[in-house]
């Protein structure tokens, strides 16, 4: 058996080495490239929204390279993304042949672990919930060096790609609890813990739907080119907390939740809730400015957005939303970004420029 | 206290019913005028761009009820009849309308979870503090919650299934040009209000996957006319999450039926003409389709 499903940014290596760890061969699709989402525009319809059209252009390419089973999230509810797997299903019946296609529901976990996973991958329920142990173990690692290699960004931007690489390495080969804490350890060390980020940098928080925001091909690598112009990026969202809340046992959800209550007072599916929720804790905290990203006609991500610029009057800080879908050029999306930095930047200036005259007139 | 009901959205399957409801209350109700040209502007002012047509309408509504009333009623409908959602701009509406109208009126927005009749009655409770006259009115309004249209076939014309939600087809601002373009060129229409509840709520076949209650109606009525119509004619406003993917679904089932399918994508930028050509090729290709099956035959 070997499976391919849609890649997921850095993810990709915790579930792959899940998928290993239930006995299967992973068949990984080619890294995404403009090819990748040529391939996937052309079969999807015309109006839906970018991540259909990445991930069913993945699964084509992982059919290409080999592999008989793919998978793909599902479980239908508000939005859009639960319902792909029935399009891409006969899209892919027509594109492949003789291949299997499971969708695996989010929101039922019961089954997942004693149902469906055994009787796809012929093993013990045991063996399914270790390996989720496991798969949340190496996805909390995967947000702890996410939280390093941003901070290591604005630090020294040409180290930070070197240490990126190698600490990609390293992750790639922790595949049982023990590894995984020789790892943990081993990133620890990789990076630098002891220098400090200089209180004048520019922090901004990326908030918006989570595909966009962790696939580095969907977003045009934001935050590495954010890092490159010298900006904290502040980022909540992982596969971690994303399988957490599945379990139920996410409490920077209800966090969130909490903090999104003044402009948004029920979920209006998706993650519109954490992206307005983790934008006023954001803004608490501090940050400069908010991004917002999000694939065009996301619907929660709309609503998200009304709330945002709302949030954005109350409590003048300035906001970008990006709307991406398969015509956004990198060029553009830099030189707004630019724009955005150095707005930023002459904000901050602004308001720190009284303390300089005052202490100028004093010596 | 005047209570507000745009006519937007929701109006078109339960304003009858929430009118009748209020005015048994002993509630005054003013329901703001047929969506125009001028209220469509207001609320394109109001909403980002790519939200769809219906919400940008609503949010005019919202507008222009703001300086006539003291609140105004905008029910949040989460979830219907056990694990049915509507779609995540319906019930973001009412946050959108916190945030524009807010600071000049009130919104009544009660939250309807499962169960429509019960939300109902406590809205009534709360407003009238009287659980004897809430339930009286709720009895006497409710004959008017059955929205059910009766329309004869006329044998002799080719028959068109238009699909769309309520609040698209019988708002006339955007349903009355495609109507009468169709009864133009000599077609008879039926719509998905016609038919059963029963029949748009089934959970048969590829209907029981499809969790958005409206969709769901959408699909079932299209499955069940798919055979006794000659063609079909899909309604989606731009930006439309759900549409995007149902209306994909039912043009593969269409195709595979090899039923005349045609999806007509409308927003504020819509014209006229522009619908009525692609409307008159579409009939030519349906009426050639009957004359060259009445040939083989």
């Amino acid at each position: 058996m070997k499976v391919a499903f849609p890649c997921f940014g850095y993810e990709t290596i915790s579930l792959k080495n899940f998928v290993e760890n239930l006995g299967a061969q992973v068949c990984l699709p080619p890294p995404l490239t403009e090819k990748t989402l040529s391939l996937g525009t052309k079969y999807s319809p015309e109006l839906i929204c970018l991540p259909f059209k990445i991930t069913l252009g993945n699964l084509i390419e992982g059919l290409r390279a080999g592999a008989d089973t793919l998978f793909m999230a599902a479980g239908a509810r508000k939005c859009r993304f639960g319902y792909y797997h029935y399009i891409q299903e006969t899209i892919l019946r027509q594109v492949g042949n003789g291949h299997k296609f499971y969708p695996i529901s989010q929101y039922t976990p019961f089954e997942f672990f004693f149902r469906k996973m055994p009787s796809i991958f012929s093993v013990s329920p045991v063996r399914v919930i270790t390996a989720t142990y496991l798969l949340l173990q190496h996805s909390a690692l995967i947000e702890r060096f996410r939280n390093y290699i941003r901070k290591a960004r604005i630090l020294d931007f040409n180290k930070s790609r070197a240490q990126e690489k190698h600490a990609l390495e390293l992750l790639e080969h922790a595949k049982k609890l023990s590894q995984i804490r020789k790892t943990k350890e081993a990133i620890d060390k990789l990076f630098d813990k002891t220098k400090i980020i200089p209180d004048n940098t520019i922090k901004i928080g990326l908030v918006g739907e989570i595909y966009i925001m962790l696939e580095p091909f969907a977003n045009h690598d934001i935050e590495k080119e954010l890092g490159k112009m010298g900006v904290w990026v502040w980022n909540q969202r992982s596969l971690y907390r994303h399988l957490k809340h599945l379990l139920h046992i996410d409490h920077l959800g209800i966090k969130y939740k909490f903090q999104a209550s003044p402009y948004l007072k029920d979920s209006p599916g998706g993650e519109a809730i954490n992206t307005v929720g983790e934008a006023r804790s954001f803004i608490k905290n501090g940050a400069d400015g908010i991004i917002h990203i999000y694939p065009f006609t996301c619907m929660p991500e709309n609503i998200a957005f009304e709330a945002l610029q709302k949030m954005s009057d109350d409590y003048s800080v300035p906001l970008l939303s990006l709307s991406i879908d398969e015509h956004t050029s990198q060029t553009g999306l830099l030189t707004r970004l630019e724009a955005f930095v150095d707005l930023l930047k002459r904000r901050k200036m602004i308001t720190q420029k009284p303390k300089i005259q005052n202490s100028k007139i004093k010596t | 206290m005047k209570i507000g009901i745009p006519r937007a959205l929701f109006y078109f399957r339960y304003g009858r019913f929430w009118q009748q409801f209020f005015n048994h209350l002993g509630i005054e109700t003013v329901v703001s005028p047929k969506t125009n040209k001028d209220l469509l502007d207001i609320g394109l002012k109001k909403v980002s761009s790519e939200i769809c047509l219906p919400i940008k309408i609503v949010c005019g509504h919202l507008e222009w009820l703001k300086d006539k009333v003291d609140t105004i009623f905008l029910p949040r409908i989460v979830e219907l009849n056990h694990g049915l959602y509507s779609c995540p701009k319906m019930i973001g509406i009412v946050d959108i309308a916190r945030m524009q109208v807010g600071n000049q009126c009130q919104i009544l927005s009660p939250k309807i979870k499962n169960n429509f009749i019960f939300a109902h009655f406590l809205l009534g409770l709360n407003l009238t503090k009287n659980p004897y006259k809430a339930r009286k009115a709720l009895n006497k309004a409710l004959p008017y919650l059955n929205n059910h249209k009766t329309n004869v076939f006329d044998n002799h014309k080719p028959k068109i299934l238009l699909l769309s939600h309520f609040y698209n087809l019988e708002d006339d601002f955007i349903g009355q040009d495609i109507k009468a373009a169709f009864i133009e060129n000599g077609f008879a229409i039926t719509t998905k209000e016609v038919l059963d509840q029963t029949i748009l709520n089934s959970a048969n076949g590829f209907a029981k996957n499809i969790q958005w209650i409206y969709e769901r109606e959408l699909y079932n009525a299209f499955h069940y006319n798919l055979t006794k119509v000659d063609g079909v004619c899909d309604i989606i406003s731009f930006g439309c999450g759900p549409d995007s993917l149902v209306g994909e679904i039912m043009n593969q089932h269409a195709n595979q039926n090899k039923v005349p399918f045609l999806q007509l994508i409308i927003d504020e930028h819509t014209s006229k003409t522009g619908l009525v050509t692609r409307i008159e090729a579409f009939s030519e290709i349906i009426k050639r389709k009957t004359y060259t099956t009445d040939l083989h035959k």
